[in-house]
């Protein structure tokens, strides 16, 4: 289900934003069902997945997706013999 | 037969029927076709008059079919890969991508999703996989 467009995307005020772009430094964040909104093309984030923070330079096909997209929080299943290794 | 736009349709058959010869039509938009061409259902492909096979062509050369509507599902999944976006992964790994229990089977996907990709991997020379690898947190394999 997509969400309404009368509600508009959702998304987070990063109030470093612009400072981080132009130092180049990445916003660590939790908040990964937040849209990529164009202000953010540039910007450097640590998308947390849950374990640890991904690091994620936005471009700008990105925009429009959410954080969370970009930090997978499911590693591939590799098979193991026993289970303690 | 007539060729159309490089598909070769049957003459016998109801043109609708007909129409979803095409890479991108189905029964639901030839049947479309059909009403705004005011064509009737039983109508054959053989039955047509020039004319209308004319504004029938001209109604297809406007849509997107067959190389054109396969190029740009292809390119749609490549972006989504080149991203990095779990969706583009789903597709990589062959697995559902609209988050489909994959307990069981998951047969539709394991037979449809890598392929695209796989076929298209020689698409990547500005970003290998090494280093979408490292995206995904280093050491692990995607």
């Amino acid at each position: 289900m997509t969400r309404s467009v009368w509600k508009g995307p959702y998304f987070v005020n990063f109030p470093n934003l612009k400072q981080a772009i132009e130092r180049n430094i990445p916003i660590k964040t939790d908040v990964r069902a937040c849209t990529i909104l164009p202000s953010f093309v540039g910007a450097r984030f640590l998308i947390h997945n849950g374990n640890k923070y991904l690091p994620l330079a936005v471009t700008e096909d990105m925009v429009g997706r959410k954080l969370g997209e970009f930090a997978p929080t499911r590693g591939r299943f590799s098979y193991r013999q026993t289970k303690n290794k | 037969m007539l060729h159309l736009l490089g598909v070769n349709l049957p003459d016998q058959k109801i043109l609708s029927v007909a129409l979803t010869y095409f890479y991108g039509i189905g029964p639901k938009t030839a049947e479309g076709i059909c009403n705004r061409l005011c064509i009737h259902r039983q109508c054959k492909l053989q039955e047509l008059s020039e004319t209308q096979i004319n504004e029938l062509s001209e109604v297809l050369s406007k849509m997107t079919l067959e190389a054109d509507l396969r190029r740009q599902i292809k390119d749609n999944i490549i972006r989504l890969r080149t991203m990095g976006t779990y969706r583009g992964r789903r597709h990589h790994l062959g697995l559902p991508v609209h988050g489909q229990n994959t307990r069981n089977n998951a047969k539709t996907a394991r037979k449809l999703n890598p392929g695209i990709l796989r076929r298209h991997y020689h698409v990547f020379p500005d970003r290998p996989f090494s280093s979408l690898a490292s995206l995904f947190g280093g050491s692990r394999s995607i």
